[in-house]
């Protein structure tokens, strides 16, 4: 038999992996549309936002309301307060999807400059890295969110990469300079989503062996 | 920071059961000392081995020695008399003398031999003073202890306790038939004993042992299972049995 405490913990992951998927969604479809020029979609992810943003004040409102009535200790207490910072991670890659897919809206189905290969592949590890992070608490493993930490390199080599070339370009074609920059913030913004995954699997790791791993590199 | 108090492989049988088995763990000077663990787990018996509560009880042994200073307090000739002046005991129930409340902060002074009036008199106010207890009983010290507040009263013991200036507080669920503002005070209380004693807290509550202790030992079935300190009790136990007790995932 489950006590309360266990439903209420439940309720709360369930929840954190609801908004993960939300999250993942939007940024495979916010690049998918910058990717095709499609506007429509961009829109949806944009809608999207806000119901990422409700779970956030849901999530928090039911972690609060755990901590004052049931006194989570231990690995209870870890959890919870990992999906309160996780949540806020998980809002923060909704609104970075969103500005991407605000960069496809203004871009009004213009053709691309090229055809995108870099910021598809960031978004293609970004959404590994979150999957990863999340498989990471289901399985209860914290070698595989250390694993998703480490793909994060990747993540500022690809947008480093993506920034070079774009700047280049501009020099050699000052017209396309505000399509490049739109390209160069969308890179960006997938650079940091590599970084907020990174954060969900370091939450997760400290959930799971109860040590914090932030800033240790530095 | 000294060990104060180190139990050494204790057992404590009543009659041929062991209560408390092979139980090794040492308290710092100046340190707030929890126990904690279901009932019957043997937190109680170990903490009345400290001041050799137990000896009455016909029947009891103990095995393994404890140290106090690094003396032995199981030692055949140790002075149990003395052992209890510098270890001294609050209860769950407040057990107030039926005299007034000088009385019940001076009887102890008095039957340890202190005689001079001026001197009791100046132990009862700093007792009371630091228990918090004066403000409220300064202009009635001759009314009777039994009417004050069940909260009062406990405070009144923790003095009685501090009054012969003893070494260690063993404190045995001292909050536990007390509203939770006489509960916070006995609390508080603890934390600012801690400057001049060591204390050593049986509590049921966890998130008592939490807000009070420096230290914490979850007892099991008579057995240590793990000491540590409270924060890594409370956030990051070493052992499994440990973290389902805290989380409430046993039984």
């Amino acid at each position: 038999m489950t006590t309360h405490l266990e439903q209420e913990l439940e309720a709360i992951k369930r929840r954190v992996f609801e908004m993960a998927d939300l999250a993942i969604e939007s940024v495979a479809k916010a690049v998918e549309s910058l990717k095709k020029g499609d506007t429509r979609a961009a829109k949806e992810i944009v809608g999207n936002d806000s119901r990422l943003d409700r779970l956030e004040v849901e999530i928090d409102e039911e972690c609060i309301r755990l901590l004052v009535t049931r006194q989570p200790a231990a690995v209870d207490l870890r959890f919870v307060l990992a999906m309160l910072k996780i949540n806020t991670d998980l809002e923060r890659i909704g609104d970075l999807a969103s500005n991407i897919a605000c960069e496809t809206i203004r871009q009004e189905g213009r053709p691309s400059l090229k055809p995108l290969v870099d910021i598809p592949r960031m978004s293609e590890i970004a959404v590994r890295m979150i999957r990863g992070a999340f498989q990471s608490m289901t399985e209860m493993n914290a070698e595989a969110a250390r694993v998703v930490i480490e793909s994060d390199r990747e993540m500022d080599d690809l947008n480093l990469q993506v920034y070079r070339e774009l700047f280049s370009y501009m020099a050699e074609k000052p017209e396309i300079i505000s399509q490049a920059l739109g390209l160069i913030m969308a890179a960006k913004a997938l650079e940091r989503i590599g970084d907020h995954a990174t954060n969900i699997a370091e939450r997760i790791i400290y959930y799971i062996e109860g040590i914090d791993i932030r800033h240790l590199e530095e | 920071m000294e060990n104060k108090i180190q139990a050494n492989n204790l057992t404590f049988y009543y009659g041929d059961v062991p209560a408390v088995r092979d139980v090794s763990l040492s308290v710092k000077k100046n340190s707030v000392l929890a126990l904690i663990g279901p009932s019957g787990c043997g937190k109680s018996t170990f903490l009345r081995c400290i001041n050799r509560m137990n000896d009455i009880i016909p029947g009891s042994r103990a095995e393994g020695d404890i140290l106090i200073d690094g003396e032995s307090i199981y030692h055949r000739k140790y002075d149990v008399t003395g052992l209890r002046r510098r270890v001294g005991m609050v209860f769950q129930k407040s057990n107030p003398f039926p005299k007034s409340i000088f009385e019940n902060i001076a009887y102890g002074l008095k039957i340890n031999g202190v005689r001079d009036r001026y001197e009791i008199e100046g132990i009862v106010d700093s007792s009371l003073k630091s228990t918090g207890l004066w403000e409220e009983v300064k202009d009635r010290l001759g009314e009777s202890a039994m009417g004050l507040s069940g909260g009062q009263q406990q405070r009144l013991c923790i003095a009685r306790t501090i009054a012969v200036q003893p070494e260690i507080i063993l404190m045995d669920e001292p909050a536990s038939a007390l509203d939770p503002i006489s509960t916070q005070k006995i609390e508080e209380l603890i934390q600012d004993l801690k400057a001049n004693y060591t204390i050593v807290i049986v509590t049921h509550n966890m998130q008592q042992a939490a807000r009070v202790s420096d230290y914490t030992a979850f007892f099991y079935l008579g057995e240590l299972i793990e000491v540590n300190g409270t924060e890594k009790i409370f956030t990051r136990p070493d052992l499994q049995m440990t973290e389902n007790y805290i989380t409430g995932k046993f039984g």
